[in-house]
């Protein structure tokens, strides 16, 4: 079964990737042909740029350079939906056959029993009141999101009509020349004319957060990876250049993405299915019993309009009107209390999916780690030693003592272009802003924090002359006046890429003194050299020469070109080592999920190793589970030999990934519990999060470039990150982390875990009253006696006295350690089962009717009417014309009268039920623990539910004008405690039942009873 | 086999995949629009749907594991057994509680009677559509329904049951009777004393005539001293004008008053007040809309809500 269900989607799903690296190949030509060709193609010209006519020409053509914002549901439609969702379809029934029912009696000139219409009208104003309230709850939540659409209009410096113009980007046409520097945002699709160092950041686009440099040259095939393309969208991180637009607007590489995450339909929320599945059983038992007691009256010979209004009077018990509201409550509160941890939740539903959630697909950068380079390890005399890398990052303490360590720190200090911007003095050290690269910017903060001023340190050795690093050269070399008095020599500092800085060394440091650099001691450096890379660390080598004055003299002129200055036989010092590192509060996040059951995966855009070093140093490899080459290694075997399923974790590299089909993916999923993906592209990462899905999996997803959006879209819940993630991501996600921090999506899971039982009991409190409001109407129809309980007064139940307690719910707190089970699983783990149900309808709701029943009788019986009297006696009571009905007691009744009597019953009734609501409350803390445990008054919000419960219930029988406006009467006190030993036996009975789950789990008690 | 019905469930979800390839060449200018159009095959719908139908058979019968509706036929048993003692036990406590709570009534007056605090008036004859006295005076059959009915009312009021079961009474003075005394006397009220309206001169109590006689009753309440000192005083007009002759017989005299119940009360007379309507020919053929009231210090009879509550409106149309 299951192989059929894999082989069909492979299909499918692989020609479309072959498809699309084909188009792309056919499509995007222009980074291949030459600058003339080009020129020739879009008709421009390099020097003077296109003229005004013809980019409008172009312009009128193309359309401006913007890229389409997803459609929107018209705000007429979505009001509309909520007006028919749910339950409302249901309602607008329950009203429609209200106004028939009146328009019959119209017809039979019966012109005074307005009942009907205003119970239709009632019907349809509850309607539209929740259909508002869901309404206004959406846009509320959309309306967070209006604040990232507001964006500056981005500005272009263009060559057109051989001028340098200004211009907003969306009026930039292909074959414009547009001019870049440092800082600015690329605003369409070039092809490079010319780069002066220019470097760009791609993460946006490709996930990776080195930043890559641009040049002139065609150095490969896939357009994402050659060098002569600038994307738009990207930044410019430094140097200039200047590129000829070759596409705009939704013809670009982003807008072709942007157009892949439009294409992803938004999936259903796990908890919008749940309410669905809910909303059916619920209108599926009102349709059938409804229709059932409609034909079964028919055949009693009631009358039609009789039926119908039976049929209403059934819709309207049955259906919770009120439950959609309190749901839509209770998630707003959980939004509210996330937002205030930094979950940012843009739909509401969304709350609860986290909670499902059975896999995380994490990015790497930024959300697993700090998103900043940071000094990770140093070597120096022989010796590694480990720099701190936490966030703060307030003390080092590795041995600072060597004279080594006083040389390293200086050319760390000197050898160096970055600079903390101006004015942060009172800024902590790791927050200030700093104008240089990644690498440069961790340097000059690790040296701030172990040496001191290094502004002012700088200003004392003056930089005489500097050589820039470049690719090519793969170094940086400055020449500084000393600020040690008693040596004036100047000191030549240099570091760059180890290998290349050991060429030109001849001699090491070791404890301050300068010795010859042996074979074996360049060994040693090697060996520190790949540990340290094998760590997924960037290391660089730093070396010096202090310069005989002789030679080099203050005012000695150095040249670049010719090299008058030594370059080799330098006195090697040491390495260090940079990594991104990891938050310090991810690997106890990670180590949180695994045991709520949540897999994490990692899937990045970074080189394999370094994605691997951060999932071990974070725990995504938990610790000696080992991938298929640590095995081989170990059991010194190739590759090949080793059997896969051994292997626990797993680092799949995203340009293998291609000529994987699905069913390979699936396999990885299936066999390997510690997976991560790196080298991966936004559709690899599509393609991954639907095989996640395919294994029933529910996926959340976080990201935050603009290549993440397809993928945040696609997964059930999208994570966007607040800080640094793009308007794209944060656009197709359903949640915002305001801070970044992975952790904060473990808090997530914990609320939306709550939340997901608390629904629950509040469903489970909700539908119990449906059985009490239903009953009286069966029995009604059965017994023929007067209606226990009026229409009105059941919405008076549903919207009145039973929202604020089942809302009070959503702030119980969890029964057990919610994060120590397995995710639920959305198959089997229903909000509502079919144990929920019978336990709510058949025994605690069969229980509250039997205790709304002994009011209705006792208060009919206190003033005469014996229950033998009463039953069969429905047409004569309801005859308007008979006002002489005699009572057991030989007493006679005018119409009114009885009617008076059957509001006191309806009165009665809804006391019945409202005490013993209060017990279903209490009761619905907890689905296995005994209250006792859970602590009857940790909730305090439930006893305002309980409080507020009777409150509105004292109001609607004692305030004035009850009687004819809403059929309540003042009630005599002691019916307040007839239905109380239903109550206590409610609560009773349920102690009972949690009881028998706790002591036998597993038993037929267990299975049957718990939901 | 299973196999194969799975798998020809899932064909459908290709579908959407073809029919959009349509929209690929549209948009071929997008490079990535060729991977975008799988993920927007809506098929889980589809799938849902397939899965649905079949997985509904299985659950109302499936034969691998003998169960019917996701039970076994032991485990339904076992289920309804629970439910038979779980609802044998609530029945038993419903019946309990009602019991007791009847227990703690009274037989001979109910424990609260403030929903009854003023009697309401009726009349008879109470035929047909209750309120309307519809006739033709010179067809017999047209009338006879009334005439039976009335007859049939007031046979307990014969002057010879009454003598034989009641005993006579002070006119004017309520007959309070002490608690002690389980079965009441109650007074009598004679047929004779209704005059032209008690059949002994017209046996078809003037319906032949067009002067029809209409019974108006009080409606019994337990304990209520009708009038409360005076008798109280009934008058019957007609709603329009112009206004109707009508003559009265019998009373609601005090003594009648209080009732004490049908189990104390055994043969409690109900008094009667009979209201003769002496219309004359201007008033055959014609709508007439006729309102008793009653009089007294604690009646009512103006109350907005019951029209019935010390009053009472019934039609009386005659044709010739």
């Amino acid at each position: 079964m299951d192989n059929t269900w894999v082989k069909l989607l492979p299909v499918e799903t692989i020609p479309k990737i072959m498809n699309y690296q084909e188009q792309m190949d056919t499509e995007q030509q222009d980074h291949k042909i030459s600058i003339k060709e080009l020129v020739k193609k879009y008709e421009t010209n390099l020097v003077k740029g296109l003229s005004s006519a013809k980019a409008a020409e172009i312009l009128a053509r193309d359309g401006p350079n913007v890229l389409t914002p997803p459609k929107q549901t018209p705000e007429l439609i979505k009001f509309m939906k909520q007006m028919i969702g749910g339950f409302s379809l249901l309602l607008w029934v329950g009203a429609v056959l209200c106004w028939i029912a009146y328009a019959i009696q119209f017809g039979q000139g019966n012109h005074s029993a307005k009942d009907n219409l205003y119970l239709g009208v009632v019907l349809a104003g509850v309607v539209i009141l929740t259909g508002c309230f869901a309404y206004y709850q959406e846009a509320k939540s959309t309306n967070i999101m209006a604040s990232f659409h507001k964006m500056v209009p981005q500005q272009a410096l263009v060559i057109r009509d051989g001028e340098k113009q200004q211009i907003t980007a969306d009026k930039l046409v292909v074959g414009d020349i547009v001019l870049i520097k440092a800082g600015d945002r690329i605003p369409a699709d070039l092809r490079l004319l010319s780069a002066q160092s220019c470097k760009v950041d791609n993460s946006s686009l490709t996930g990776e957060s080195e930043p890559q440099s641009r040049s002139t040259e065609y150095t490969h095939e896939n357009i994402l990876e050659t060098k002569n393309i600038g994307f738009y969208s990207t930044t410019c991180l430094e140097g200039t250049a200047t590129g000829m637009v070759i596409s705009t607007g939704d013809q670009t590489v982003i807008g072709a993405i942007a157009t892949l995450a439009s294409g992803v339909h938004n999936e259903k929320t796990p908890i919008a299915v749940e309410i669905e599945h809910f909303v059916c059983i619920v209108t599926g038992l009102a349709v059938s019993v409804g229709v059932v007691f409609f034909i079964l009256a028919l055949t009693l010979g009631y009358k039609l309009l009789d039926s119908i209004i039976f049929l209403i009077g059934i819709i309207v018990a049955n259906v919770p009107e009120g439950l959609l509201a309190t749901l839509t409550v209770s998630l707003t509160l959980t939004a509210k209390r996330m937002a205030k941890k930094n979950c940012l939740v843009k739909n509401l539903e969304a709350v609860e999916t986290l909670g499902s959630t059975s896999v995380i697909c994490s990015d790497k950068t930024g959300t697993l780690t700090q998103n900043r380079m940071t000094v990770a390890h140093l070597w120096f005399d022989n010796q590694n030693h480990v720099a701190d890398t936490s966030e703060e990052q307030s003390v080092q303490s590795f041995d600072q003592t060597s004279q080594t360590w006083a040389a390293l720190a200086k050319i760390i200090a000197l050898c160096s272009r970055a600079e903390f911007a101006p004015g942060q003095e009172d800024v902590p050290i790791m927050k200030r802003d700093v104008v240089g690269d990644a690498s440069e910017t961790a340097l000059l903060k690790f040296s701030e924090t172990v040496f001191g001023n290094v502004m002012e340190f700088r200003e004392e050795n003056t930089k005489i002359f500097e050589i820039p690093f470049t690719s090519t050269n793969k170094f940086q070399l400055s020449i500084h006046r000393n600020n040690n008095p008693y040596d004036k020599r100047l000191l030549l500092v240099m570091k760059g890429a180890p290998e290349r800085i050991l060429e030109s060394c001849s001699t090491v440091m070791l404890q301050g003194r300068e010795v010859p650099l042996e074979d074996d001691e360049i060994e040693v450096i090697q060996s520190a050299y790949l540990e340290f890379g094998g760590l997924g660390e960037r290391v660089l080598g730093f070396c010096h020469q202090y310069l005989p004055k002789d030679k080099y003299p203050d005012l000695y002129i150095f040249d670049a070109d010719s090299r008058n200055f030594p370059v080799s036989n330098l006195c090697f010092i040491g390495l260090l080592s940079l990594i991104d590192p990891p938050r310090s509060s991810v690997p106890d996040a990670i180590l949180k999920c695994r045991s709520a059951g949540i897999r994490v995966i990692m899937i990045s855009g970074d080189h394999p190793i370094t994605a691997m070093a951060i999932a071990r140093s974070t725990g995504i490899f938990s610790a000696g589970s080992e991938t298929v080459e640590d095995i081989a290694k170990r059991l010194n075997v190739s590759v090949d030999q080793v059997n896969k399923r051994d292997a626990i974790a797993a680092v799949i590299n995203g340009s293998d990934f291609q000529e994987m089909d699905p069913e390979f993916l699936d396999d990885i999923l299936r066999s390997h519990g510690e997976i991560v993906f790196a080298r991966t592209s936004p559709q690899q990462k599509l393609i991954i999060v639907e095989a996640c899905q395919r294994q029933g999996s529910i996926v959340a997803v976080t990201g935050d470039g603009v290549n993440d959006s397809p993928a945040l879209k696609k997964a059930d819940i999208g994570i966007a990150l607040g800080i640094v993630g793009s308007d794209a991501a944060k656009n197709s996600a359903d949640m915002i982390l305001l801070d970044d921090n992975f952790a904060s999506i473990v808090t997530g899971v914990e609320e939306g875990r709550l939340i997901f039982d608390n629904l629950k009991k509040a469903i489970a409190y909700t539908l119990t009253k449906n059985m009490a409001e239903l009953c009286p109407f069966l029995v009604y129809i059965i017994a023929s006696i007067p209606l226990p309980i009026g229409t009105i007064t059941i919405l008076l139940i549903d919207l009145g006295t039973d929202i604020i307690p089942s809302i009070s719910l959503a702030y119980e707190k969890a029964e057990r350690d919610i994060m120590n089970v397995q995710p639920r699983n959305p198959s089997k783990d229903r909000l509502v089962n079919l144990h929920l149900a019978s336990y709510s309808y058949l025994q605690v709701g069969v229980t509250q009717s039997i205790g709304g029943f002994l009011c209705y009788f006792t208060v009919l019986a206190d003033q005469g009417w014996l229950p033998s009297r009463i039953i069969g006696i429905r047409l004569t009571w309801e005859d308007t014309t008979n006002n002489d009905v005699e009572d057991s007691y030989g007493q006679e009744w005018t119409y009114q009268q009885r009617r008076y009597m059957e509001w006191t019953c309806y009165t009665a009734f809804f006391v019945g039920i409202v005490i013993e609501q209060l017990a279903d409350l209490i009761i619905r803390k907890t689905r296995r623990n005994s209250i006792f445990e859970q602590g009857i008054f940790g909730n305090k919000v439930l006893w305002i539910g309980l409080l507020s419960q009777v409150g509105i219930a004292l109001l609607l029988c004692y305030a004035p004008g009850m009687q004819n406006s809403l059929h309540f009467t003042s009630l005599r006190v002691q019916y307040w405690f007839v239905a109380a030993p239903f109550a206590i036996l409610i609560f009773v009975y349920d102690e009972i039942r949690k009881f028998f789950i706790r002591k036998y789990p597993g038993s037929w008690w267990d299975k049957n009873m718990y939901y | 086999q299973q196999q194969r019905e799975e798998a020809e469930h899932r064909q459908p979800q290709q579908h959407p995949d073809i029919s959009l390839t349509h929209h690929a060449k549209h948009n071929i200018k997008a490079p990535l629009t060729g991977f975008a159009l799988h993920t927007m095959a809506d098929k889980d719908d589809k799938k849902d749907l397939a899965e649905g139908a079949g997985g509904w058979k299985k659950f109302i019968f499936n034969p691998g594991t003998g169960q019917f509706m996701g039970r076994t036929a032991s485990s339904w048993a076992l289920i309804f057994l629970f439910y038979l003692v779980f609802y044998g036990f609530l029945a038993g406590l419903f019946s309990f509680t009602m019991w007791v709570m009847l227990q703690m009534l009274d037989d001979y007056t109910p424990k609260y009677r403030d929903r009854v605090s003023s009697p309401g008036l009726m009349i008879r004859p109470k035929v047909g559509s209750p309120l309307e006295i519809v006739f033709n005076k010179s067809d017999a059959k047209s009338y006879e329904k009334y005439v039976t009915a009335l007859d049939g009312f007031l046979k307990p009021y014969d002057d010879l049951i009454q003598a034989r079961k009641n005993i006579l009474c002070h006119p004017g003075d309520y007959l309070r009777q002490p608690t002690n005394i389980l079965i009441k006397k109650a007074c009598q009220f004679n047929r004779t004393m209704l005059g032209d309206c008690s059949g002994a001169n017209n046996s078809s109590f003037g319906y032949n005539e067009g002067t029809p006689c209409v019974l108006v009753k009080m409606n019994r309440i337990i304990g209520f001293e009708a009038g409360a000192g005076n008798n109280p005083i009934i008058n019957c007009a007609s709603k329009k004008e112009p206004q109707v002759d009508v003559k009265y017989f019998g009373s609601f005299d005090k003594m009648y008053y209080p009732y004490y119940g049908k189990k104390a009360h055994v043969n409690y007379s109900q008094p009667l007040v009979a209201v003769k309507l002496m219309l004359g020919t201007n008033e055959t053929n014609r709508d007439l809309m006729i309102e008793c009231k009653i009089t007294g210090t604690n009646l009512k009879n103006d109350d907005d809500r019951d029209r019935f509550l010390g009053r009472v409106s019934f039609r009386v149309h005659i044709t010739e």
